[in-house]
């Protein structure tokens, strides 16, 4: 392999990499915000928005 | 203070940028691999010189742009709002990586041209030190405070991080360095490159801009996302507390109202 392929390589691969470990990392935060929603609050508990 | 619990949808355009990247960063290969000529005396070393550049642009004026301006609005009380300061750091994750690509393909290409992989030239040296300093504003980052004093320090390390950007542009001119001057342009803006190399160079600044501007919006949505689950978070463990306190209330206050009936 030469440098100039290995700069490419390096170059493009690190690049797909990052951007699909991005894609990974969006869809576990959204699966995370979706569990985290609050379920709904029985009678007498405060509610989300007395909260903030 | 927390952060809004907006969670914007996914946008449109983001997805064409991301495209549009993905076919001009196609392009740029094709012609800085096929097409293009080898160079009159560094042969088809130079086709290096087709995404370097463009990398290194991206890491220094795009992402240091982003990160230092997001910094700056943030700080500023006036303009100041969550998006800076997560749009401020996403520019610097991204610059990061985009940093870590000037060096090694830096490298890649002055190890046949200079005969060495790394030398301490003000040029390389600034550029490493850019990406220790972006590193430590990600460490920073990771600290953890309420959301409006992590994104104050943040701002401020940004600002830091900042400063270093103006050194590796002028490096090359304050000081006698192995790394050449202007690639594309000198100080009277007379062009070194010309033809299809011309193209294909500014077809790859085009290609990584775009690609930066996607990987950009993405890792915002990131930011996004996770300071919403940690509101959430703190909201579900605040409910649970109030519950827990309410039952409290509940089962301890009758024997309380009835005179301390637990009391010897």
């Amino acid at each position: 392999m030469s440098y100039v392929d290995a700069g490419y390589a390096v170059a493009l691969g690190t690049m797909l990499v990052y951007a699909v470990s991005l894609v990974l990392r969006r869809r576990r935060w959204e699966r995370a915000l979706k569990m985290s929603e609050p379920v709904a609050e029985p009678d007498g508990a405060p509610v989300r928005g007395e909260l903030s | 203070m927390t952060g809004q619990l907006i969670v914007p949808r996914r946008p449109r355009w983001l997805d064409v940028v991301g495209v549009l990247g993905i076919v001009a960063l196609g392009f740029t290969v094709w012609l800085g691999l096929w097409i293009t000529p080898p160079d009159v005396v560094q042969g088809n070393l130079a086709r290096l010189l087709y995404i370097h550049p463009a990398i290194a642009t991206v890491a220094l004026y795009w992402a240091g742009g982003v990160a230092a301006g997001g910094s700056l609005l943030y700080l500023w009380p006036r303009t100041r709002s969550f998006f800076w300061d997560r749009l401020a750091a996403s520019a610097v994750e991204v610059g990061a990586v985009f940093s870590a690509l000037t060096l090694v393909t830096g490298s890649l290409w002055g190890r046949p041209v200079w005969g060495v992989w790394w030398t301490w030239d003000a040029r390389l040296t600034s550029t490493a030190l850019l990406l220790i300093l972006e590193i430590g504003y990600l460490a920073l980052r990771r600290v953890p405070a309420d959301l409006d004093v992590r994104a104050k320090r943040c701002a401020v390390a940004a600002l830091l991080v900042a400063v270093d950007v103006p050194i590796v542009h002028f490096s090359v001119d304050w000081w006698n360095t192995l790394h050449q001057g202007g690639t594309i342009l000198d100080p009277g803006f007379d062009l070194h490159v010309h033809g299809i190399m011309l193209w294909t160079m500014g077809l790859s600044f085009v290609a990584f801009t775009l690609v930066f501007v996607w990987l950009l919006g993405v890792r915002y949505q990131v930011e996004v996302l996770q300071d919403a689950v940690g509101d959430q978070e703190l909201e579900v463990s605040l409910s649970e507390r109030w519950s827990e306190d309410a039952e409290l209330v509940g089962v301890g206050g009758g024997p309380a109202s009835d005179g301390g009936g637990d009391a010897p």
